[in-house]
């Protein structure tokens, strides 16, 4: 029998492998992911100005640089003993909010999207996000660009800075907004409200009312019983930008509410020999194992997970959403993958809403932006949710604000438990003897993955433009069965 | 002709900043205000955002490939990436699906488009410096897209 090693220190190539090893009888034996992590950021920060790692952070993603700015400078806020003013708060979660738009809704048109509107045995031509305008209409699609266009162009604005925000100092913010940009962003907002709700009408038309893709949302395959986080406000209510951090168990009980300071009471990780990635997990239940349950520490941390760890959206047209979602899945909470799908749309719906509540607010023009710092910095952590995640950034720095250490969990991070049972228990599933493996057979496996739309932009846009995904299948002999790959 | 050139990476990731040092290097050389010289660490649609209202437009990139040695430059048109415009990406979407979404939808996109990519070692490791081999690639970029712009 030939043997295959999978071998973390083989030259990570900047694309993720998902091996699937088959038994004599066709059934799936094991099943490994890689996906490349960035490395060495600790050694890259050290001696560095934390008041810089808003800028720095920042460059780690090109597709969520927002998430890390808005980290970066809830810890400085942290590091620096000091208060942010009201106004300043509500600008960041004004600019937070814009971002929430844009990203959500990029993930759902050229992501999610495909393998729901044109579905999962579509060809690989169509099944990306011409095919979907294709089938939507060029005034959706036109929507879609707009959309992102107008929430970007309030990203740049209140942030400074297109894509780079250069605008959290700890304390505050470092511009205030006048009358006529809150104006233009109230506009923006009301239009992206009608947007989201079209969305989530595509969603209910394209994937709801189609019996196929429902049973799929529900079927074991797709579920997973983990613990769920995410950040609440003080009403339990869904808030990507500040508040603490709540877990709720798969019987819908909370678990533990814990404030940014004391993460890591919370949260340990575990080392495998076969990948580089780490594994975070629930101190206080501990590891084990890849297994779902309430006794095991795994936990994910996306878009459904936030919804099952809050008590609600703190929106009215995003609270009708959640409720029409729970009561569709069956209860809280629901610990179907797919839906996490949905939970997108309804929180693109929320952040849209809150875009327009902010920009409505009194103090939104102030120009009290900013409390200036008076203690020493030593230590600060910061934490935000990420559109992957909640994201914790904690930096430990010396009385002159110089990096000593820092520590990063990425939102993706969270999920590689998760992401690597979901990928693991739908092989498993599909892939029986007999049954012949198929290019749809193989997309629906990543299914399994692309809710929680892993972050790996930072390895991936190299040209020309690489699918950083491999699915590499061999038989009991060892050898190569079948292998999708796309770009590569 | 408006042209654009634009450098795409990400500075802190050691060879996947070889584009915007390229940029950067080609600005600081160029006086022509026809030509605008930006930088970006965006992708997929919002490099189609980057790109619209431009006759003319370079692209400088760093890239991966199979059997590509470090340091080693490609010059590709669009007609060259045009086979891989149907994969999508996990966050964003390839350039050559960019461009044809824009057209889809009636956007002022550019006729012309090469692209200058250098083939990478390293883009996992945190660094503001690129690897030796990529290093010394950049400057004979410079010098390509230069000439390309007076082509």
């Amino acid at each position: 029998m030939k043997r295959i090693t999978i071998d973390p220190i083989t030259r990570l190539e900047g694309h993720g492998k998902i091996t699937i090893f088959l038994n004599e009888d066709g059934s799936v034996a094991n099943t490994y992911l890689q996906i490349p992590e960035l490395r060495g950021f600790e050694k890259f920060s050290e001696g560095r100005i934390a008041e810089d790692m808003p800028q720095i952070t920042q460059r780690i993603c090109g597709v969520c640089p927002e998430a890390h700015h808005m980290a970066a400078t809830k810890a400085l806020d942290d590091l620096f003993h000091v208060e942010p003013t009201s106004t300043a708060k509500k600008l960041r979660e004004l600019l937070y909010s814009a971002f929430y738009v844009t990203d959500h809704t990029t993930h759902f048109y050229i992501l999610a999207g495909p393998d729901f509107v044109m579905g999962p045995d579509a060809a690989p031509a169509e099944r990306n996000i011409l095919g979907v305008i294709a089938k939507v209409g060029l005034e959706l699609g036109g929507a879609v660009i707009n959309t992102r266009k107008q929430n970007h162009w309030i990203i740049q604005t209140v942030g400074g800075r297109p894509i780079h925000p250069c605008f959290g100092l700890p304390g505050g913010v470092s511009r205030a907004i006048n009358e006529e940009e809150r104006a233009k962003i109230e506009e923006i907002a009301k239009g992206s409200i009608e947007f989201a709700k079209l969305t989530l009408k595509v969603f209910d038309d394209v994937v709801l009312k189609n019996k196929t893709y429902l049973d799929m949302i529900l079927s074991d395959t797709f579920t997973q019983k983990s613990y769920n986080m995410g950040l609440v406000d003080k009403n339990n209510k869904v808030n990507f930008y500040d508040g603490k951090v709540r877990v709720v168990g798969p019987d819908g009980k909370e678990f533990c509410k814990y404030a940014p300071r004391e993460y890591l009471e919370h949260i340990a990780e575990r080392v495998e020999p076969w990948t580089y990635l780490k594994f975070p997990y629930l101190k206080k239940v501990g590891w084990k194992g890849f297994v779902d349950g309430k006794d095991s520490g795994v936990y994910r941390a996306t878009p459904l997970s936030r919804l099952n760890a809050a008590d609600g959206m703190a929106t009215p047209l995003a609270q009708e959403e959640y409720e029409r979602m729970y009561s569709t899945l069956g209860g809280k909470p629901a610990n179907y993958t797919l839906a996490t799908h949905w939970a997108r749309l309804i929180e693109l719906l929320y952040a849209a809403e809150r875009l327009l509540e902010l920009s409505r607010d009194p103090e939104i023009t102030s120009p009290n932006i900013r409390n200036i710092p008076t203690a020493t910095p030593d230590e600060g952590v910061g934490i935000v949710e990420a559109p992957r995640g909640t994201l914790t950034h904690h930096y430990i720095t010396d009385g002159k604000g110089v990096i000593k250490k820092c520590n990063l969990i990425v939102g993706t991070t969270n999920n590689h438990a998760p992401l690597f049972m979901s990928i693991k228990k739908a092989a498993k599933d599909l892939i029986k003897p007999g049954v012949k493996i198929t290019e749809g057979l193989l997309n629906r496996i990543e299914m399994a993955w692309r809710p929680y739309d892993p972050c790996m932009s930072c390895a991936t846009h190299a040209l020309p433009g690489q699918l950083p995904l491999e699915v590499t299948i061999y038989d009991a002999q060892g050898n190569e069965v079948k292998k999708l790959s796309q770009g590569i | 002709m408006k042209t654009l050139v634009l450098g795409i990476g990400n500075p802190i990731l050691s060879d996947d900043g070889a584009g915007i040092k390229v940029a950067h290097e080609a600005g600081g050389k160029l006086n022509d205000p026809q030509v605008t010289v930006a930088e970006t660490s965006a992708a997929g649609l919002s490099l189609l955002d980057s790109i619209v209202g431009y006759d003319k437009v370079i692209i400088i990139d760093a890239i991966q490939t199979e059997k590509g040695r470090a340091g080693q430059i490609y010059r590709m048109g669009i007609e060259d990436f045009s086979l891989t415009k149907h994969f999508s990406s996990p966050h964003q979407i390839n350039l050559a699906t960019a461009l044809e979404l824009g057209k889809m939808l009636n956007l002022a996109m550019p006729q012309e488009i090469t692209v200058f990519a250098v083939e990478a070692k390293d883009i996992t490791s945190f660094s503001e410096k690129c690897t030796p081999e990529v290093e010394q690639a950049i400057p004979e970029v410079v010098k390509m897209v230069l000439q390309e712009l007076d082509a």
